[in-house]
């Protein structure tokens, strides 16, 4: 019942959020100059109405934007300006999928080095493993994911022949971009879950655990972990943020036909219409994220309340 | 249910993370193409009638086939380049020329097929061809048939009192969809009803070349002649509630009966009237207004190419262009899209000359950042690479696989002549000869690129550049001081505009040195992202702007018919009567060489004027791979995919 309401009120709060993103951004759009129809070779004026009037652009603002907002509400986003074969909704789904799997992977990525390195390096603080971990996660937080994606490129496609410089259809095509959008949130998750870890290994019943005579695996993995998960999960909520955003630059230099790539796209062409709905889907994705990695919370920590 | 996820949560996790590796993994793979090539971006649309720009070209092309194809021909020229000729090797067998050079007759092919094993009519070209003007297309290259007979009539609307009309009624079979368009009547327009005041102006024929047709409210008055009996009805293409409209019927209620004014779809120049017939079944004639040597070069530029009509009228204007749906009559099919991705193509065994294609599939891939696609390149992921980046040209120059070569485009400066003082022709032409574009040639640009002394490139056919001078620093001072500027005094400060791109700053700076050192003039830099540089162009909102031209055609006029007073891509308010009547005057020139004679005068003109600075000629700038057979550097840079062929032997080396 507290779920439900919880989430009830996340759905209401989404729905105005996506209405105020949606009007700032349309007039946004429309007062900066250039516009879909402009392009290298001028249009004559009798096509340049017809184009107009095709999408509804010779209309007053005011009614595009309750025409558009109306159209919006039904989930129908228009026809792309800029890709004219294909309707807003039709380019959406075929990058979303996309994107999501490149998130996904760099999301694996980042919190299984992330948490493996965070977690020896807890347990033998001060070591040489301790110091190099965290040596790399300050590089990898520190280091631009283009800079990292221009190094790995040079190390591992033209030395070491290993993957193909870029594309998107197979695993080896993923693995580079992946491992590039995750490393900076690796770095963030392994500094974390070492903090955690340490203070949840001083703890007096991890002690009573060792007293008990169980194993130093058990007590680390079943008793310790738990607790040092805690900040990792409430630090996924950005995270998720930024693998959205930050796989934009990516897409670019790995060829990734996902969102980022139209988004940019839309904004530099003044497509209009995909800008909107790119920029509408980020808003729900990052809403949806967010009440996710609060409900987890809450499953794992007894002591956090929905409200 | 909580306490239960709350001891396997971390379990379930893993789950969740492992099966969305599966599916991200999973997430369709293709097996690779035969030839791969980066097509630099993602084409707009590929329908014909609706596409602009070279990236669309190449895939339409490969998709669909007009009546003539451009394919390199004949002997290369001293710079190595293989002209370009419009030859009879596509739809059409053959064609021929009325004496008078206004009657063009296609013969169309008996082996011409679609990709379903539909033949191709000449029907076909002609349904497609009134597709391609019909206003509510709104193709953006539409002018290119305006020299067939009342062409631009039917594209603008553009009605007199007394014309031939047809008339589409709101009965379309399938509502919002264009095709298949409703019941359509033919008649005569008696009357046409507009607001009393700009009455005048709707009758008169002043319609410029910009436009033209009937703006606002308007009643079109028909006569139908049949068997005899003359009926006589009245349209309009707006609401009949509308208020505009009832305030035309209570002005005109009197003359005329306007008791059953009905709302149509189109009320339009009846096309039976344009210069545009399907004879026979295989028989194509098209008769022009004037003699026009580079018609052909027309038929074969991808915008004319036809459609099938079955599978437009029955998926829609958008729809059917997609993989699955999509019939053409070019050498390859359409097999998958993937939105900024690729394009993957397949040879067309119904192709009428597929025995001679010899790739069996195609990835077209949509890379925009240059250095990606040359590490594809270099890594064996692409055959073909349309864009290597500049500043690397000088290494890549000195490799085998480098193809480059002068070819129709012009890199050159617009200038605002309606801003003072660069509305003084000495002064422009003081800036344009203390511009060293040599050394920009040799020293920021490097790929071989030809200093321009003229805007038209050398190379068309039987054309004699004009000339705009050598870079001559005293010639350029005298000229400033005649211009009532010595030494720069007193000219305010020069602005060049040019979109954000390393490249374009390179050269402006050099050209503020240049103008700086040699005339003391200062200037200043503006770049704008390319979005709003279009603006601000078009509205004039500049002193020097940036800009370049690639030739549609190999012809002069390409290139000159943009600078005629009040053009759509003139945009430097330059208007000069006498050029205006040279262009006009070619238009209507049979003698070859007469015409180019013509051409050149109206050159030295925009070149004495000089409201735009020529910088350098482009090259052409491609990396093939040596086992691509069948690729050959050419004038207009095209490389029609069913001419290339993979050398296997190659491959294994």
């Amino acid at each position: 019942m507290q779920v439900l309401m919880f989430l009830l009120k996340r759905f209401g709060w989404m729905i105005v959020t996506v209405w105020i993103v949606f009007t700032i951004s349309f007039f946004l759009m429309r007062h900066i100059p250039g516009g879909p129809l402009n392009g290298e070779r001028v249009l004559s004026e009798a096509v340049r109405a017809r184009l107009e009037a095709r999408y509804n652009l010779d209309a007053p603002l005011s009614e595009q934007y309750f025409t558009h907002l109306w159209n919006t509400m039904r989930l129908d986003f228009g026809p792309s300006f800029k890709l004219q074969d294909y309707t807003v909704n039709e380019v959406l789904a075929q990058g979303l999928p996309v994107s999501a799997a490149l998130g996904i992977l760099g999301m694996v990525f980042a919190i299984s080095i992330g948490m493996t390195s965070g977690v020896i390096s807890a347990v033998r603080r001060n070591s040489v493993y301790d110091y190099s971990f965290m040596l790399l996660a300050t590089l990898g937080i520190a280091i631009p994911n283009f800079v990292l994606a221009a190094m790995l490129i040079v190390i591992f496609v033209f030395n070491l022949q290993m993957f193909p410089a870029a594309g998107w259809g197979d695993l080896n095509q993923i693995i580079l971009p992946a491992f590039c959008l995750g490393a900076p949130f690796a770095g963030y998750i392994a500094r974390l879950t070492r903090t955690g870890m340490l203070e949840v290994l001083g703890n007096d019943y991890i002690r009573t655990a060792y007293a008990k005579g169980l194993s130093p695996r058990t007590v680390v993995l079943k008793h310790g972990l738990r607790g040092a998960l805690l900040p990792v999960v409430s630090y996924l909520g950005p995270a998720i943020a930024g693998i959205l955003t930050g796989s934009l630059v990516l897409e670019r230099i790995f060829v990734i036909p996902g969102m980022g790539s139209h988004f940019i796209e839309a904004a530099i062409q003044r497509d209009y219409t995909l800008a909107m709905g790119a920029l509408l889907t980020y808003t729900v994705l990052l809403f949806v994220m967010n009440t996710m990695v609060d409900l987890a919370y809450s499953i794992i920590d007894p002591r956090v309340k929905l409200e | 249910m909580v306490r239960f996820l709350r001891k396997y949560f971390p379990i379930c996790l893993l789950l969740l993370a492992g099966v969305s590796v599966i599916w991200a993994v999973n997430l369709g793979t293709l097996p690779p193409a035969e030839f791969v090539f980066n097509n630099g971006t993602e084409v707009k649309t590929i329908d014909p009638a609706k596409a602009t720009g070279v990236p669309e070209g190449r895939v339409i092309n490969a998709l669909y086939e007009g009546l003539l194809r451009s394919v390199p021909d004949g002997d290369p020229d001293e710079l190595g380049r293989t002209p370009t000729k419009p030859k009879a090797v596509a739809m059409a067998d053959d064609y021929r020329v009325s004496n008078d050079g206004t009657v063009y007759t296609f013969h169309i092919r008996d082996n011409a097929k679609w990709s379903n094993g539909d033949p191709v009519t000449a029907v076909d070209f002609a349904w497609s061809w009134m597709r391609f003007l019909h206003p509510e297309t709104a193709s953006e290259y539409n002018y290119q048939l305006f020299y067939a007979v009342n062409a631009s009539k039917f594209a603008f609307v553009d009605l007199q009192e007394g014309d031939p009309v047809e008339v589409e009624m709101k009965d379309r079979p399938v509502p919002g969809q264009m095709f298949p368009r409703g019941t359509v009547r033919h008649g005569r327009l008696v009357s046409l009803l507009q607001p009393h005041d700009d009455h005048q102006s709707a009758a008169d024929d002043g319609h410029g070349h910009g436009g033209g047709g009937i703006s606002g409210a308007a009643i079109f008055v028909v006569e139908f002649q049949q068997d005899g009996t003359v009926t006589t009805a009245a349209y309009t293409t707006q609401a009949v509630e509308s208020e505009e409209i009832q305030a035309l019927v209570n002005a005109y209620q009197g003359e005329y009966d306007l008791s059953e004014l009905t709302s149509v779809e189109h009320v339009l120049f009846d096309f039976e009237h344009v210069g545009i017939k399907a004879i026979s079944r295989n028989e194509f004639e098209v008769t022009l207004n004037s003699p026009t040597p580079y018609f052909p070069e027309l038929v074969a530029f991808y915008p004319l190419h036809p459609v099938h009509r079955p599978s437009l009228e029955k998926y829609g204007d958008r729809e059917f262009t997609k993989p699955g749906n999509l019939v053409g009559n070019g050498p390859f099919l359409l097999k998958e899209r993937r939105i900024r991705d690729r394009l993957r193509l397949v040879k067309n065994d119904q192709y009428w000359n597929a025995e001679n294609v010899h790739l069996e599939s195609v990835d077209v891939l949509a890379i925009q950042s240059e250095t990606t696609s040359l590490n594809m390149y270099l890594n064996g992921q692409l055959d073909w690479d349309t864009k290597p980046p500049n500043t690397l040209i000088p290494l890549l120059k000195q490799r085998e696989d480098f193809v480059s070569t002068p070819f129709l485009a012009c890199y050159f400066y617009r200038v605002n002549t309606s801003k003072p003082p660069l509305d003084n022709p000495l002064v422009r032409k003081a800036l344009n000869m203390a511009i060293d574009k040599q050394s920009i040639v040799d020293n920021i640009v490097k790929g071989g690129q030809i200093p321009a002394r003229s805007f038209v490139p050398p190379g068309m056919n039987g054309y004699e550049s004009a000339y705009c001078g050598e870079y001559n620093v005293q010639e350029a001072k005298r000229l400033l001081a005649e211009a009532g500027y010595p030494n720069g005094q007193g000219l305010p400060t020069i602005e060049i505009l040019y979109n954000t791109a390393d490249s374009h700053r390179d050269i402006a700076e050099v050209i503020q040195q240049d103008w700086k050192k040699n005339l003391g003039v200062d200037v200043s830099l503006r770049n704008l992202e390319w979005g709003t540089f279009l603006d601000t162009l078009r509205v004039g909102d500049y002193m020097v702007s940036r800009s370049g031209w690639i030739g549609d055609y190999a012809d002069p006029n390409t290139f000159l018919d943009m600078f005629v007073t009040d053009g759509p891509n003139n945009q430097t308010k330059w208007s000069s009567r006498a050029y205006d009547n040279d262009i006009e005057r070619a238009k209507y020139e049979s003698d070859p060489a007469k015409r180019m004679a013509i051409f050149k005068e109206a050159e030295q003109r925009l070149m004495d004027e000089q409201p735009i600075i020529p910088i350098y000629f482009y090259v052409s700038l491609n990396m093939v791979n040596t086992r691509v057979k069948g690729f050959s550097a050419n004038l207009q840079d095209v490389h029609p995919l069913h001419l290339l062929s993979i050398d296997s032997r190659g491959a294994e080396d």
